[in-house]
């Protein structure tokens, strides 16, 4: 028997015409409940919308001739969980195989209740997965001196979210970047007061596994093992609409995380070096190949306007 | 607007019936036989041009994208017309319309000088909750209101003529006091918008909530019928799911000439979204269709007892997402 629900609200519920916003409040409650359909029309959420027992959603939902109103509302539940859980499958390829398929689906169905989706696009779904892995994960064994393996998991959708984010976030395919002639032709006494520009796709990650190789093996169908623990200074960009990344050095990873950050190039190389064991004897020449190689990869746009020594915009070539 | 064909123009067996005040298709052109651009394909595109009609996309994978994505959409609207096809603008919640998604919506539109917009008669969300899929409403009075307010709004924003599609569904609510092609009947006659016809849709409709879909597609107004869609779906045994996933089924064909005969002929285009084959399987899956028009029995055809087959993992469309390109 179906009824009013004494705690109703003010919507002021009816079987026979409920309102437009009733029904759908009532249809996503039930339908998005994580015990499924009968536990979904039993949840409160439910019932203060249309109180009615699974015994009598026929009231709601008619039955067809060949499934019943329940049936035909488990299709909706049934593909609100799957299709958002395969989602998240395209998008952390190599956590589902770190895990395996069925803690994959239950870690993704248990983000799924704390991040329920509420943007128009599907893009965003994802962007809290990490954070939630880390949350989830066992207390930390204080007694541990090496990074876990749960460490390792975080890590690896950490990276695939950044990849996806680069993938199709703002980059410089239609600019202008800095080649290695641009910065030749700037006076050797003036380098060490210029700024640069780094690219908008430009994202440096510091890692305590070498994700970026599991991630790889992974979506080239190969083999991929837990690996052992190994800091990873990460350098990722894009360049040509694919995204790009490399394992860098230390002291060159710091020396681009300074950049980013604004700083002039000498004080760059000096925060980058502090605490080093990089030898400096060579420091120019190790400066010139480090700088041909990373305008070569896109990684400067130019020389900022309010360098102090270079009032000018140091010309840049226009890719492609 | 002037009619156009970008390719052989389709046959007609008769002219389309049109009311004086309403031309065929609402004006818009015929474009011809055009095939869902989905991101397996890009390459083979932009590297063989293939001779296509025309491309619709799914809007939300590009509305947003700085990255490959917009730019080979770019490329590709410099060769071809393309249709925006979209499956977030919940033209039927009750949560308020959301104007920065018809704000990007209609700059995308811009950008590729889409020949229409188009959308679903659904809602996908509630209570700022979205559930990504293309959930029914019920089909009543109020509801019609609703919906043809809102439709009037997003006409005025996006400054166009908004076409809205006929979604596959799995439920009837006992508070609808109409057919859904009575809906559609009445929403676009008061809302002055477009309709898109997928018949696929109407045949997984007709066998879930045992109507016959014949009798809709003579009672929805066929002069306001600017597309058709058709696709592949899955028969679960006691009801069936748009899954997109295969060749159209010979009674889905069987109503797509029905279609075309009581409308003169609309774009038509083909979609393709799970278990994708190459593009030219694709595009040969939509030339079908002028030979079903040509009244030249087909012989390529899937029959409908090969996809009759039970899966427990089938997912209703749209699930749609790009996923990263990685060196």
């Amino acid at each position: 028997m179906t009824k009013l629900s004494p705690s109703s609200n003010s919507h002021s519920p009816s079987l026979n015409s409920p309102s437009l916003e009733i029904v759908q409040r009532w249809m996503m409650s039930v339908i998005t409940h994580p015990g499924g359909i009968t536990a979904g029309l039993q949840s409160d959420a439910a019932r203060n919308e249309l109180d009615v027992s699974p015994a009598h959603v026929e009231e709601v939902i008619h039955p067809s001739q060949r499934c019943t109103s329940l049936e035909r509302l488990a299709v909706y539940g049934n593909a609100y969980v799957s299709r958002l859980v395969e989602c998240l499958e395209a998008e952390f390829p190599a956590v589902r195989q770190a895990v395996g398929e069925a803690a994959f689906h239950g870690f993704a169905a248990g983000y799924l209740q704390q991040h329920p989706p509420g943007n128009y696009t599907l893009n965003t779904l994802g962007q809290h997965f990490a954070d939630y892995l880390s949350r989830s994960r066992p207390q930390i064994d204080s007694e541990a001196t090496q990074p876990q393996w749960t460490d390792f998991v975080v890590e690896l959708a950490d990276l695939e979210r950044l990849y996806a984010e680069i993938f199709d976030g703002p980059g410089e395919e239609h600019s202008s970047l800095l080649s290695a002639e641009d910065l030749r032709a700037i006076s050797p006494d003036k380098w060490s007061e210029i700024r640069l520009a780094v690219s908008q796709a430009l994202r440096l990650r510091k890692y305590r596994f070498p994700v970026h190789e599991f991630i790889t093996a992974v979506r080239q169908g190969g083999a991929a093992e837990f690996p052992r623990p190994q800091t990873t200074w990460l350098v990722v960009n894009r360049r040509d609409f694919i995204v790009r990344r490399q394992a860098s050095p230390e002291v060159q990873w710091r020396l681009l995380q300074q950049l980013q950050q604004g700083e002039t190039l000498g004080t760059a190389i000096e925060t980058a070096f502090q605490g080093s064991e990089e030898a400096t004897e060579n420091l120019a020449q190790q400066l010139n190949i480090w700088f041909r190689n990373w305008t070569a990869a896109g990684f400067f746009r130019h020389v900022l306007e309010d360098s102090s020594t270079s009032s000018r915009h140091v010309a840049t070539r226009r890719r492609n | 607007m002037e009619e156009t064909f970008h390719m052989a123009p389709v046959p007609v067996d008769r002219p389309a019936e049109s009311s004086p005040l309403t031309p065929a298709r609402l004006g818009l052109p015929h474009l011809g036989f055009g095939v869902g651009l989905r991101p397996p394909h890009y390459q083979h595109i932009l590297q063989h041009a293939p001779d296509v009609d025309w491309f619709e996309i799914i809007s939300e994978n590009y509305m947003d994208s700085q990255g490959r994505p917009r730019d080979v959409l770019m490329q590709i609207a410099g060769q071809y017309p393309i249709v925006m096809h979209g499956v977030s603008m919940s033209i039927g919640s009750t949560d308020p319309l959301n104007h920065d998604y018809l704000r990007r919506l209609k700059l995308l539109a811009e950008s590729v000088q889409a020949e229409w917009v188009s959308d679903h008669l659904c809602w996908t969300g509630v209570a700022g909750r979205n559930s990504h899929d293309l959930l029914p409403v019920p089909l009543n009075e109020s509801t019609l209101q609703h919906v043809v307010e809102r439709i009037r709004i997003v006409q005025d924003v996006l400054e166009r003529p908004l076409v809205l599609e006929n979604p596959s569904t799995y439920v009837t609510f006992a508070c609808s006091s109409m057919p859904e092609w009575e809906f559609l009947t009445r929403m676009s006659e008061a809302a002055h918008c477009g309709l898109l016809l997928d018949v696929n849709n109407v045949y997984v409709s007709s066998v879930n909530h045992d109507f016959d879909p014949t009798v809709y597609l003579e009672n929805v107004p066929h002069e306001r019928i600017v597309q058709i869609h058709l696709a592949g779906h899955t028969n679960m045994g006691t009801y069936c799911i748009d899954t997109h996933d295969g060749p159209v089924i010979d009674p889905v064909w069987s109503l797509y000439r029905q279609l075309h005969e009581l409308t003169g002929g609309v774009s038509t285009l083909l979609e393709w979204d799970a278990s994708i084959p190459p593009f030219p399987v694709v595009h040969a899956e939509v030339l079908k269709a002028k030979e079903h028009i040509c009244k030249q029995r087909p012989v390529l055809s899937m029959p409908s007892s090969s996809q009759s087959r039970l899966r427990e993992d089938a997912i209703p469309q749209p699930a749609v997402m790009i996923t990263a390109e990685v060196e």
